[in-house]
């Protein structure tokens, strides 16, 4: 066990594409904890996709010894955090995990909305936040300029930041030694019970879960008995030990302030949620660590696989993901359009898109997805109450005695300029105004009531291009409010194609509607007779396109020499049409379920 | 009809001859066929591949002693262009190594600049008696653009010509879909076509092929769309029937009687043997291609090497699916008693299809031959329709053999 005062705590937040996940790298290095030509760049993002989309999915940390210019070496811990307002909950437990951020701000960019929204994250959660200045390199670099706006728009003093790059790595030791000069030491009572605080878990097929924590008091050992304070199992340490960049090294006991992880035999990762408390069996605290939140999914959407025979592939899949992601939830269902699939519960709509691409690309599925839905409440006129996440399952309007949809608490932190085209866009998603407080001369905080149901489709997206990127969002579910909700079914050649429906605002009905039968219009290929779209409320029709016959697919040609090559033609006509689904005589790709999931995408 | 009607029971063992003839004046901006355009070298290579033919020919009479071959096609390339003295040496080979019914369609594919008095009377006393000529439009400035090498006027030309010096059954090629063409740019074209009174008359939409110059300026080049083209075709078949030109595949049309048999050949599964570069057979349950290189075909014909690059032996399930491809591209269709005895496959299936689409006016059945086709219509969508009997085909269950 470590000295409390040689460790330090820390994460790097960012806004995306500033530098993040190089300047670890670059930590790493310089404190050689990975020789330079074993790394691959930028270890902490450790899946293709995260690197592939520049963000950081699931939260990881390293621990790296430094060896100070004051000649002793200290233990720094780096927790690495999601990018994403969809994580929002695990980037705010990797932060209590810590005692201070270092803020990195691209020398040619300046300050952006992650970088407001993501140190607004790290001074709630009472971090000391440590601006550096990266880039510093780059021909349109201005680090004055970007300090001077780091100190006016965020408040923190900026004078001294270090002047870094980490891609050419320049500058580095100066990040290391400020971190160790000016982060606190953790606090914390190694004689008190145990406590400590789980802020990611994974699960590792030899031995089971591996939960990543931080002791805040106490001690955890191996072999001790300990419990999860809000799931309540218990389990027996089989291993503790701490996570070095090239993997764990196990050790007898961490103590209050360390950083580590542990095994104990554990199936799944629900048992060991993010943000619970753990403590020891013998000895409990008497309280849990505050802040616990049991996430529930939010966002519903169903997920089939596009050669039905691929069922049971994608049932596999869907368990090992969730082996390692506990906020993914699912269970089967069944469409009479898309046959057997899963309905599955995502934080949001970018964890929905991740979960998606990881089973296309990890599992190798073609997937169709339906239209993502909230959960709405539903009382009967008969008095009883159903949850509804599922368009197909929403009763008969005359059966509705009350229909209602969540609601969330949405705040917006924004520059001032940009106000105006926020409102605009809240009001069109119905949002109800609450207040708007002038945080500083520079940053505007909005507060809407919205339904939720407007916040999952695309807001995030709309509100990121109507601010120029510098707004940023977070949102709380407030509870449930009635409303004039109606089912709008989609046919397609007189039948309706039940993955299609979904529910929403009768409102929004009409222009909704209009779009997606152009959508589909657009998508769905022409065939050999003439195909009506519609969009019904009930059995009132109320969009309607259509598309026209194929008027031509022929071979001009076919002579004795065409004949082996002819056939190749039409065998890879037939390949394409395995992408499709027909419904009845109807084909439909699957490029027309996605455009029908990104309508407001324009 | 009554040769087709014959064509599709026949059991005898008939076969149709291909020679490829791979030179050209000049490359046409649209074309994928393999052939060479002029060079200096040409004359000698001619004179080359025409000796490498004859020693392929003689292998190839052995393999078919059994065989009458009642239809031989010289294409390419453009045929006319190698020289009537070449097209003869060739002939007189054919003639001598395999057993050429009296009877036999022999044609030649022919350009309208390389036509000449003299060369078709040479041509008609070696036994040609049929000649295609590529007219394509009848507007000058489009047969630029298309990198034709002759004028409209040198194709009224040619087709005089060939006409007094005896043949007797001359096609015409036509292109509609062109650069700009318009609806009425098109009805010209066919009708100065039908003015000239051959025999026969191809319409080819414009396909452009990746690889072709044309390829490379698709998206300047103008072209009329499916719908445009859609509608060229059918104002094309409406005509020509009323012109007296029966379609009989999707691209042919014919006074009765003069269908041309030995493509015919192909859409109708008969067995036919290829010489020369690129070129295609089906042969004794074999099909097999050739490489697209005249050099090292000549090479090989000299030294014994292989020039295949294909071969496939075509076992009967794949025949059942080439059956619908084929015979659907062309007006005698398939039937049922054909069909369920010669594959052992059940009908049922394909006709549900048929009979789905006949309601939409893209299939036809006809009581008094037992038959279905498609129609016009259908013939503008058959790689949609054909796959979907194939598909039909293909999840069906096989007929018991003691049904028979």
């Amino acid at each position: 066990m470590t000295d409390l005062d040689k460790i330090r705590n820390f994460s790097i937040i960012a806004h995306i594409d500033h530098g993040k996940s190089t300047l670890a790298d670059r930590l790493l290095e310089a404190c050689e904890a990975v020789e330079a030509r074993d790394m691959e760049d930028q270890i902490l993002d450790n899946m293709d996709l995260e690197r592939e989309r520049g963000i950081t999915i699931k939260a990881r940390a390293v621990r790296l010894l430094y060896p100070a210019a004051d000649g002793e070496t200290y233990v720094l811990n780096l927790i690495d955090t999601p990018g994403h307002v969809d994580f929002n909950y695990e980037v705010s437990r990797s932060l209590a995990a810590c005692e201070g951020a270092v803020l990195v701000v691209d020398a040619s960019q300046g300050v952006e909305a992650q970088t407001l929204a993501n140190t607004y994250l790290a001074i709630d959660a009472g971090l000391e936040v440590l601006p550096v200045i990266n880039k510093i390199d780059l021909p349109a670099a201005d680090p004055q300029r970007v300090k001077q706006e780091v100190e006016d728009i965020i408040g923190l003093p900026a004078e001294d930041a270090p002047e870094i790059s980490a891609k050419n790595g320049i500058n580095i030791p100066a990040v290391l030694e400020m971190i160790v000069r000016d982060l606190p030491a953790p606090e914390g009572d190694r004689s008190l019970p145990l406590r400590a605080l789980i802020f990611d878990s994974q699960y590792d097929s030899y031995k089971g879960v591996i939960v990543y924590f931080r002791v805040m008091d106490g001690v955890i050992r191996q072999g001790m008995d300990v419990r999860m304070m809000s799931g309540g199992a218990v389990y027996k340490v089989v291993e503790v030990g701490y996570l070095h960049p090239r993997g764990m090294e196990s050790a007898e006991a961490l103590g209050a302030g360390e950083v580590g992880y542990f095994t104990a035999s554990i199936k799944n990762v629900s048992d060991t949620r993010v943000g619970d408390t753990v403590t020891g069996v013998e000895h409990p605290a008497a309280e849990p660590l505050q802040g616990y939140k049991d996430v529930q999914p939010m966002v519903y959407s169903g997920v089939y696989p596009a050669d039905g025979a691929k069922y049971p592939e994608l049932r596999d899949a869907l368990e090992k993901l969730k082996l390692n992601d506990a906020s993914l939830s699912y269970e089967p269902e069944s469409s009479v359009a898309l046959g057997f699939g899963f309905r599955c519960g995502f934080l949001g709509l970018l964890h929905m898109e991740i979960i998606q691409l990881r089973l296309e690309r990890e599992f190798n599925l073609d997937l169709i997805t339906t239209a993502p839905s909230v959960v709405y409440r539903v009382t009967r006129t008969d008095g009883t109450v159903t949850m509804i996440d599922n368009p197909l399952n929403y009763p008969d309007p005359t059966e509705i005695e009350l229909a209602e949809e969540p609601f969330v608490r949405a705040s917006i932190i924004t520059p001032p300029e940009y106000v105006g085209g926020i409102m605009d866009l809240c009001q069109d998603r119905r949002g109800e105004y609450i207040d708007m407080t002038y945080l500083d001369q520079s940053r505007v905080e909005l507060h809407y009531d919205m339904p939720l149901n407007e916040i999952i489709f695309d807001f995030f997206d709309c509100l990121k291009s109507r601010t120029r990127g510098y707004a940023s969002l977070d949102y709380d579910l407030t509870g449930y409010r009635a409303s004039n909700l109606v089912k709008l079914d989609v046919l397609l050649n007189g039948d309706i194609v039940d993955a299609l429906s979904f529910i929403l605002h009768a409102d929004k009905a009409y222009p909704r509607a209009r779009k997606i039968c152009e959508k589909l219009k657009e998508n769905i290929p022409r065939q050999l007779f003439e195909i009506p779209v519609q969009a019904a409320i009930g059995s009132k029709i109320i969009a309607r396109e259509t598309i026209k016959a194929l008027r031509k697919d022929v071979l001009a040609k076919c002579y004795g020499g065409d004949i082996t090559r002819k056939k190749k033609l039409l065998e890879k006509q037939k390949e394409g049409k395995k992408r499709m689904r027909s419904f009845g005589s109807v084909e439909v790709p699957q490029e027309a379920f996605m455009a029908v999931l990104k309508l407001d995408s324009e | 009809m009554a040769r087709s009607a014959q064509t599709v029971v026949s059991q005898d063992k008939s076969l149709g001859i291909y020679i490829h003839i791979p030179f050209c004046r000049s490359k046409c901006q649209y074309c994928d066929f393999y052939s060479l355009p002029r060079s200096e070298k040409t004359p000698e290579l001619m004179d080359r591949y025409v000796r490498a033919l004859e020693k392929h020919i003689q292998e190839g009479g052995a393999r078919a002693p059994k065989y009458v071959v009642d239809t031989v096609y010289f294409g390419g390339g453009t045929p006319s262009y190698f020289g009537a003295e070449r097209l003869r040496r060739v002939y007189t080979a054919l003639s001598r190594r395999f057993n050429i019914a009296k009877s036999a369609e022999v044609t030649l594919e022919a350009n309208p600049e390389s036509i000449t008095e003299k060369g078709c009377r040479r041509l008609i006393s070696t036994g040609f008696n049929r000649i295609s000529i590529g007219v394509q439009t009848n507007n000058d400035q489009l047969l630029k653009v298309l990198g034709r090498p002759h004028t409209f006027r040198q194709a009224q030309k040619s087709m005089e010509i060939a006409r007094e010096a005896g043949f007797q059954n001359i096609s015409l090629d036509l292109m509609y879909g062109l650069p700009a063409q318009s609806p009425q740019a098109w009805a010209d074209a066919l009708g100065s076509v039908i003015d000239m009174q051959p025999e026969h008359i191809s319409c080819y939409g414009l396909t452009v092929q990746p690889g072709t110059p044309l390829y490379q300026y698709r998206d300047q080049a103008a072209l009329p769309g499916d719908d445009a083209q859609a509608a060229m075709y059918l104002y094309a078949v409406s005509t020509l029937e009323a012109y007296g030109y029966h379609q009989y595949e999707i691209s042919n049309f014919a006074q009765t009687g003069k269908e041309c048999a030995h493509n015919l050949k192909y859409w109708m599964g008969g067995e036919y043997m290829s010489f020369g570069p690129s070129a295609a057979s089906d042969f004794a349950g074999t099909r097999y291609t050739f490489a697209s290189d005249v050099n090292r075909y000549i090479r090989a014909i000299a030294t014994g090497d292989a020039i295949t690059t294909e071969v496939e032996y075509v076992p009967i399930k794949e025949r059942a699916g080439e059956y619908l491809m084929l015979r659907m591209r062309t007006v005698y269709g398939i039937e049922r008693k054909e069909y369920e005895s010669t594959f052992l496959m059940p009908f049922d299936p394909l006709e549900s299809v048929l009979n789905f689409y006949g309601t939409r006016g893209l299939t036809r059945y006809s009581r008094e031959t037992g038959r279905w086709c498609l129609t016009p219509q259908g013939f503008l969508v058959s790689n949609q329709l054909i796959n979907q009997l194939i598909e039909a085909q293909r999840k069906s269950t096989p007929l018991s053999p003691h049904r028979f």
